[in-house]
C-alpha cells in the first residue's frame, strides 16, 4: 500500500471525532486506522468488504459520488474512486471530523495515489 | 384498538347522518370518505366548511391523485390521506390525526422542543398545507418560522435570516415554541419544498454545522453558496410498514419501498459492526443532486433533489 494512502489515512484518523477509517485499493490491498477501541480496524474493514452491497442500495441512474449512513451518534461515509479505490470513514456526529467529511471525500477523489 | 383508545369514533354512512350527528355531538375531527352516496366528499367538505368552520377535516381516499388532493385542500381539508391497507397503516393514520387535533393554529399551541419535535410540528403544518407562524425561544435566542399554505417561506432568529435561520432554530437543543395564526412576514427568504428544507436542516444539525451557519449577505438574501440551487424531483412518505402516505413523482412506489426496507436491514448490519446507535438516514451525493432515505420503525421517507441548471 502506498505511503500516500497511509499518510492521508493517518491524517484523517487524527482528526477529532474520527473513530476509524480504511482505504481498499482495487487490487484488494487495504490500509485501516482505528482511533477508538469501540470501532476496531477489523470492523471498518468489514464495512469496506460489504461496499458493493451498500453501494447497490444507493444507485439511482448513476452511482453516487459518496454515501453517508447516518446514525444517532455517528456516521459512516463511503466513497469510491473511478480507479476502484474505496474509502470508509466512521466519525462521531457534531465533531470536526463530521464537518470535514465532504472536504475529505473530495480530497480522496482527487488525491494522486502512487501505485 | 388501532386508535389506542384516544378517539371516540362515530360512524355516518351518508352526509345527512353525519350532519345530524354534528348537531347533537361535539366533534373534534371529521374524516370524510371521498366516495359517498349522493353528496361526494368534495361537496361535503365544502358544506362542512360553511356550517362548521372550526371543525378540522381530513379526507380518506384510495387513490390520492394530485388533482384530487388539490380539490380536497381547496375545499378545507387539513390533510388528504390514502386509505391504509394494514393495521400498522391505520396506526400511522391515527398517530397523524392525533397530531392534527393536538395542534390548533387558531388557538395557539405551546410545546417544549424536547417533548414534541419542532420538526414534527413543521412537518404536520406543511403536510396539512396550513398557514401559521412558529415562534421559537431558547435562552436568549428568539426566532420565527413562517409557513404559508404548507410552504416554509421565511425564518429569522439569532441574527440570521432565511434557510440558515431555519437550520439554526431546528438545531436548538431545547426551549419552547408557540404555534400562532399566520401573519405575513416582512419578506420571503426561503424557497423550495419543505421536505428537502427539513432534511437539509437535519443534516446540518447532525454535522454540527448549525453553530457555524453563515450570516446572511448584505442584501439579506441568505448565504453565499457554491452549490447550485436544487429542486425536489421525488418525494415519498410511507408508514413504517411501507404504506404510501404521500407520493410526489415517485414512479415505482413498490420498488422504492423495497429499497427502503433493504436499507433498513443493511443499516442494522452496519450497526452491529460500529456502535453508533440507531440508524437515522442514508444520504447520497450524486453529480447532479442528492437523495435522502429514511427508514425508521414509524415512517419511511425518500426525497431526491436535482441541481437546477440554467435551462431547468
Amino acid at each position: 500500500m502506498s505511503d500516500t494512502i497511509s499518510q492521508w489515512m493517518s491524517q484523517r484518523a487524527a482528526q477529532p471525532g474520527t473513530l476509524a477509517g480504511a482505504v481498499r485499493r482495487a487490487d484488494g490491498q487495504c490500509v485501516s486506522h482505528s482511533a477508538d477501541p469501540a470501532c476496531p480496524a477489523a470492523s471498518i474493514e468489514e464495512v469496506l468488504a460489504n461496499f458493493e452491497a451498500l453501494a447497490a442500495l444507493c444507485a439511482e441512474t448513476s452511482a453516487p459520488q459518496w454515501s453517508t449512513w447516518v446514525f444517532e451518534q455517528g456516521q459512516i461515509r463511503l466513497v469510491e474512486r473511478p480507479d476502484g479505490c474505496r474509502l470508509a470513514l466512521v466519525v462521531r456526529n457534531e465533531t470536526d471530523a463530521a464537518a470535514a467529511l465532504d472536504a475529505a471525500s473530495r480530497e480522496f477523489l482527487t488525491l494522486s495515489f502512487e501505485t | 384498538m388501532l386508535s389506542t383508545g384516544t378517539w371516540e369514533i362515530h360512524l355516518a354512512n351518508t352526509a345527512q347522518v353525519a350532519l345530524d350527528l354534528l348537531k347533537r355531538q361535539s366533534v373534534d375531527l371529521a374524516v370524510v370518505d371521498m366516495n359517498m352516496p349522493l353528496l361526494d366528499g368534495i361537496q361535503f367538505l365544502n358544506l362542512l366548511g360553511k356550517r362548521y368552520p372550526n371543525l378540522k377535516k381530513v379526507t380518506l381516499t384510495a387513490f390520492a391523485t394530485e388533482e384530487k388532493r388539490s380539490q380536497c385542500l381547496a375545499n378545507g381539508a387539513e390533510l388528504v390521506i390514502e386509505k391504509p391497507r394494514t393495521p400498522d397503516g391505520f396506526k400511522s393514520v391515527f398517530a397523524m390525526l392525533d397530531d392534527l387535533v393536538s395542534w390548533t393554529p387558531q388557538q395557539g399551541f405551546q410545546g417544549m422542543l424536547r417533548r414534541v419535535g419542532l420538526q414534527d410540528v413543521i412537518q404536520m403544518e406543511c403536510l396539512g398545507r396550513n398557514s401559521s407562524v412558529l415562534e421559537v425561544r431558547y435562552e436568549q435566542i428568539h426566532g420565527r418560522i413562517f409557513i404559508e399554505d404548507g410552504s416554509i417561506i421565511h425564518a429569522y432568529g439569532d441574527g440570521l435570516s432565511g434557510e440558515p435561520a431555519l437550520q439554526r432554530l431546528l438545531a436548538l437543543p431545547g426551549g419552547s415554541f408557540e404555534l400562532m395564526p399566520f401573519a405575513a412576514p416582512p419578506k420571503r427568504s426561503i424557497e423550495g419544498q419543505w421536505e428537502s428544507l427539513l432534511m437539509e436542516a437535519a443534516r446540518v444539525r447532525d454535522e454540527g454545522a448549525a453553530e457555524a451557519a453563515p450570516k446572511e449577505n448584505k442584501d439579506g438574501k441568505g448565504p453565499t453558496s457554491t452549490m447550485p440551487p436544487a429542486r425536489v424531483v421525488e418525494t415519498l412518505i410511507c408508514s413504517g410498514q411501507g404504506e404510501p402516505l404521500f407520493n410526489d413523482k415517485c414512479a415505482d412506489v413498490n420498488a422504492r419501498v423495497e429499497r427502503l426496507k433493504k436499507i433498513a436491514a443493511q443499516a442494522a448490519e452496519l450497526a452491529k459492526l460500529v456502535p453508533l446507535g440507531n440508524f437515522d438516514r442514508l444520504e447520497m451525493q450524486f453529480t447532479g443532486g442528492r437523495a435522502i432515505a429514511q427508514a425508521r420503525a414509524d415512517r419511511m421517507v425518500f426525497v431526491r433533489t436535482a441541481h437546477q441548471t440554467a435551462t431547468s
